[in-house]
């Protein structure tokens, strides 16, 4: 009884899970078509799978170079994201005073701000860096990296502060009177006490910034420099979309992510307590 | 000590880790152009324009960048005009490096690389409302040596206060795109013809025509021939602005409101419409006419379909076609003289040499607009736009010269309303009377 | 004891000021120039005159009937759209932190949309909830609840927050599951051990120990859904007319369409103010009821 309970259970979630995945299988589908198809109807299965236009999407999004930028952009970005917030929220977590407070508010309201009133200002901050102070902030990807980091910020400091509250301050005490320097006690224990929430921090950031448009299309201009999603701008007209090549645009780029989730995911899994152990 | 020790280590570990960081991050946006050896090698030169001058010029005038950069909307037009970018680099040794964007958020990305001063050589601007906020950026164009080879009128747009700001891409008309297979749009004479035609359609089980729900689909192209019909269109919509006319009270407006209720009883609902679906329709023979212009041809290969043709709205008698040039090439003035000199030689280049027409005429498939130069790699629909300039049978399109952005912001929204209530056409063009007040009150 | 605090203080520094200088050197800068902007009016091209006009483009607000309402669409939107998400979310991950055999599966599947951006999911939306729609309801005779909903002024609201609940329940999940996989186990052993059901568990102990995470989630979802851009933009693009136009909407297009930029800068300052107080009464709310472990 319990067991077909259980098997029934199992089946009813995967049938829903199919079809909340149903917009998905439109993406898929209508890679391999070309308009007349795709207008005939959008639903149906392509007549036939040729691959040709992820390979026409590849070509014209220099789907490598893009591909690299990317990676360094996401990587980068996020490593020091990582490091520089969960190092401030245990902080400003832990020294509970008025500043960590008013810094911590601060952090979390400018989560409210609509980035489209950011912009203007923030490319004149940047064009200020490059001409006055001549650093190579406009169109290089370092520039980019530096944006994402004071970006990211306000929502990595939020969940890696929520999660540092929730763990005991007994071992860090403990480590304290060891002799262990603030420093060494973040690192050696604090850190890996923070693994679920930094694995969190990392996949909520990877999407963020491995599909974000409208940064890098304001702060890189040069073809070299494209991430991937500025590559597949060229398949957005103004009033019309070259869909078989934007499907499989979007499909090339979700990919990686795809494949990045699923490596990541059985860490988030693991609880706090593995942690605490080590 | 052992924790001091290791503070210092892991202080040091992290600084070289963010220096690292952000140094690797520049030097990689160098390396790329440099591997890539598709001449790229340049990318950094932009940031300071000024020291590329240091460079060994290959080619072409002694004043000019070897550099130049092209920010354009048109993306259908983005891959040829790559290639075309390619040859003009190997007959002059300028480099040309084109940005990409989306048909959509251009005017955006354009307006902010300008405002700080990183912006383009060369882009490019719709005439009207937009050249009138970005004249400030539009380098005088007035002594270029080319100028006069142009068809008279096409350059008017662009010129103010007795300066040329924009050279034109080409003309582009619209109006009744028809399947010659159902109907045949050019004999309709009047609004009458029109609506009978579309009865007519109906009752055989085609649709008679079709808007479809993009902002311009829907309104701001259809609206323009009313407008265009008005004895001195520009004073018209200046004495609209100032309140002294009332389109309720104009006539030709009161044909064009009930044409919209008839569209509204006898064909499907536009906003349940898309332009790629109204194509679709017209291509598989569903709907024998749609509002549509020239630019819709490319759309007809994968249909394999071309038995078609562009005619006049027949409001009021029109039988004029709505043409007018579709966007400008501006130079950036706050490029470096180098860079504008480049630029300058670049559309020269394009509009007068043998590979920049070519690439123009059969790449781009743009309408000529040189005096003499006729295209024989026209589409369709395109040779019809041709056809009409050629008879002089053109009317403008006065819908750029109405408050910016008002169709998106307030036309559409009052004919979406049109469309999903029974509005009457009186009800509607004091709603348009009202849009339009408010649209000339938020102007500022 | 002065060495100390000032080691202290030191420490302090050197953990928190580098994220803070990054941080006020890319977010708070631009938002005070932002704010001296939403004095001026001013197209947003630096070679345009900028004239300064005080505080009328925060006077001119109010009598803004189209922002007001705009107001009013959002504040609905998020309300409906935060219940919801956080229902879906909360219920997707206890789903996948349960024992069934397929909860892995689950949980990929379900994050999925949420890996995908851009404004092309909200083309695909578009298709569904219009054509699709009409065609369901022609088909089985329903067409009064199943029609083209994107033309109507309800019912466009309510795709855009199926879309939007459909997009971000699957992120909001995985929060979720952070919260509940710390809960100890032998909390819940205990608990069952004196006899607890199901429900009792739920609301007695798990729910008062994972309030964190409904802090964080709800905070998460609430600025998300006020700032709802790009789906409203590719669904429903505001219609039909401007029933489904939210704040950053209104926003946007006084800035970058109507080339009011001063003017646009007022909006999003009033907005970040009006949302800024709804939030952080919310986030005290809830941050009282949390138990420290």
């Amino acid at each position: 009884m319990k067991k077909t309970r259980s098997i029934i259970a199992n089946i009813v979630l995967i049938l829903l899970c199919i079809l909340w995945l149903f917009p998905v299988y439109i993406i898929v589908v209508n890679a391999f078509k070309n308009r007349a198809e795709l207008y005939e109807n959008i639903l149906a299965f392509p007549k036939n799978f040729s691959f040709k236009y992820y390979a026409e999407a590849m070509d014209k999004m220099e789907i490598l170079n893009a591909l690299k930028n990317s990676l360094i952009v996401t990587i980068i970005s996020i490593a020091i994201i990582i490091v520089l917030a969960s190092m401030c929220a245990w902080m400003l977590a832990r020294k509970d005073n008025k500043l960590s407070k008013i810094i911590f508010s601060v952090f979390v309201a400018t989560m409210l701000i609509p980035f489209q009133t950011l912009m203007m200002p923030l490319m004149q901050v940047l064009g200020f860096g490059r001409d006055t102070l001549h650093l190579p902030v406009v169109n290089t990807l370092g520039g980019l990296i530096f944006c994402y980091i004071g970006f990211g910020a306000s929502m990595s400091v939020f969940l890696f502060h929520g999660f540092v509250k929730s763990i005991p301050v007994a071992l860090e005490e403990a480590a304290t009177i060891d002799g262990c320097t603030k420093f060494g006690v973040f690192w050696r224990i604090v850190f890996p006490m923070l693994k679920p929430v930094t694995m969190t921090v990392i996949i909520l950031d990877v999407i963020w910034i491995w599909n974000d448009y409208l940064l890098p299309s304001l702060v890189l201009s040069s073809k070299a420099n494209r991430t991937i999603p500025l590559s597949t701008a060229n398949f957005f007209g103004q009033f019309t979309i070259q869909w078989n090549l934007a499907m499989a645009g979007l499909t090339l780029t979700i990919i990686p992510v795809i494949i990045f989730y699923l490596c990541a995911q059985k860490y988030i899994i693991k609880g706090v307590a593995a942690g605490a152990v080590k | 000590m052992k924790m001091k020790k290791m503070l210092s280590i892991l202080l040091a570990a992290a600084l070289t880790v963010s220096v690292a960081a952000c140094g690797g991050g520049s030097d990689d946006t160098k390396a790329p152009a440099d591997s890539n050896g598709s001449g790229n090698a340049g990318t950094s030169d932009q940031e300071k324009p000024a020291d590329s001058g240091d460079e060994e010029n290959s080619g072409g005038d002694a004043a000019a960048a070897d550099k130049i950069i092209i920010f354009q909307s048109k993306v259908e037009i983005q891959d040829q005009l790559e290639d075309c970018a390619e040859a003009f680099t190997e007959e002059t040794g300028i480099e040309v490096e084109i940005w990409g964007t989306t048909g959509d958020g251009f005017l955006q990305e354009l307006k902010t690389k300008l405002a700080n001063n990183q912006g383009p050589t060369i882009f490019n601007q719709a005439g009207g409302a937009e050249i009138d906020q970005l004249q400030g950026y539009c380098a005088d164009l007035t002594g270029l040596d080319f100028l006069d080879q142009f068809a008279p009128g096409v350059l008017d747009d662009s010129t103010i206060d007795g300066k040329n700001l924009g050279i034109p891409y080409t003309v582009e008309g619209f109006g009744l795109v028809y399947n010659k297979n159902l109907c045949d749009a050019s004999t309709l004479k009047s609004t009458d013809d029109f609506i009978n035609l579309i009865k007519e359609q109906k009752a055989a089980g085609v649709e008679g025509f079709e808007l479809s729900s993009e902002d311009y689909f829907l309104i701001g192209h259809i609206m323009n021939t009313p407008f265009a019909l008005q004895d001195d269109p520009a004073k018209f919509i200046a004495d609209l602005e100032a309140g002294s006319v009332k389109l309720a009270d104009n006539d030709i407006f009161k044909e064009f409101a009930d044409m919209m209720v008839a569209i509204r009883e006898n064909c499907q609902n536009p906003l349940e419409q898309n332009y790629d679906g109204e194509v679709g329709d017209l291509a598989t023979g569903k709907a024998a006419m749609i509002h549509q212009g020239n630019w819709c041809a490319g759309m007809f290969t994968d249909y394999e379909f071309t038995n078609a043709g562009l005619a006049p709205l027949p409001l009021a008698g029109n039988d004029k076609l709505a043409v007018a040039v579709p966007s400008y090439w501006s130079i950036n003035n706050t490029a470096t003289p180098e860079e504008q000199e480049a630029g300058k030689q670049f559309l020269k280049w394009l509009y007068t040499s043998e590979t920049g027409k070519s690439y123009l005429y059969s790449q781009f498939g743009f309408i000529p607009l040189i005096t003499g130069d006729t295209s024989d790699s026209l589409d369709v629909l395109s040779a019809d736009v041709q056809k009409y300039v050629a008879d002089g049978k053109t009317i403008g399109w006065p819908n750029r010269l109405w408050p910016a952005s008002a169709v998106n912001v307030y036309f559409a929204p009052l004919t979406q309303e049109f469309f999903t209530t029974e509005m009457s056409a009186a009800e509607f063009l004091e709603a348009l009377d009202n849009a339009y007040a408010e649209a000339v009150a938020n102007q500022g | 004891m002065k060495a100390r605090r000032k080691k202290d203080a030191a420490w302090y520094c050197l953990f928190v000021l580098p994220l803070v200088a990054v941080f006020t050197i890319i977010v708070i800068i631009p938002f005070f120039i932002g704010i001296g902007y939403s004095f001026f009016k001013w197209d947003g091209l630096p070679i345009n005159p900028k004239v300064f006009v005080g505080i009328s483009n925060y006077t001119r607000l109010f009598s803004d009937s189209r922002f007001m309402t705009s107001a009013v669409h959002t504040i609905i939107f998020t309300v409906i759209a935060v219940l919801l998400i956080n229902i879906l979310g909360l219920t997707f991950a206890m789903i996948v932190t349960s024992r069934l055999k397929t909860r892995n599966v689950a949980r990929t599947m379900l994050f999925m949309p949420y890996l995908i951006g851009g404004l092309i999911l909200g083309y695909i939306w578009k298709f569904i909830l219009g054509d699709g729609l009409k065609s369901l309801g022609e088909a089985f005779g329903m067409e009064n609840v199943f029609f083209n909903w994107l033309i109507d002024k309800n019912m466009a609201l309510v795709a855009l927050i199926i879309v939007a609940a459909w997009q971000m329940a699957g992120y909001i999940m995985i929060i979720y599951i952070t919260g509940i996989q710390g809960i100890p186990d032998d909390v819940i052993e205990a608990a069952s051990v004196d006899g607890a059901g199901f429900w009792q568990t739920l609301f007695r102990i798990k729910f008062p120990l994972i309030m964190p995470s409904f802090t964080i989630c709800l905070f998460m979802t609430l600025s998300n859904c006020f700032k709802i851009f790009d789906t409203n933009l590719s669904l429903t693009g505001g219609g039909p007319n401007n029933a489904t136009e939210m704040f950053a909407m209104n926003i946007y297009n006084e800035i970058f369409k109507l080339n009011n930029y001063g003017y646009g800068q007022a909006k999003a300052i009033l907005f970040f103010i009006v949302v800024a107080a709804i939030t952080l009464v919310q986030v005290s709310i809830t941050k009282k009821k949390e138990v420290a472990m």
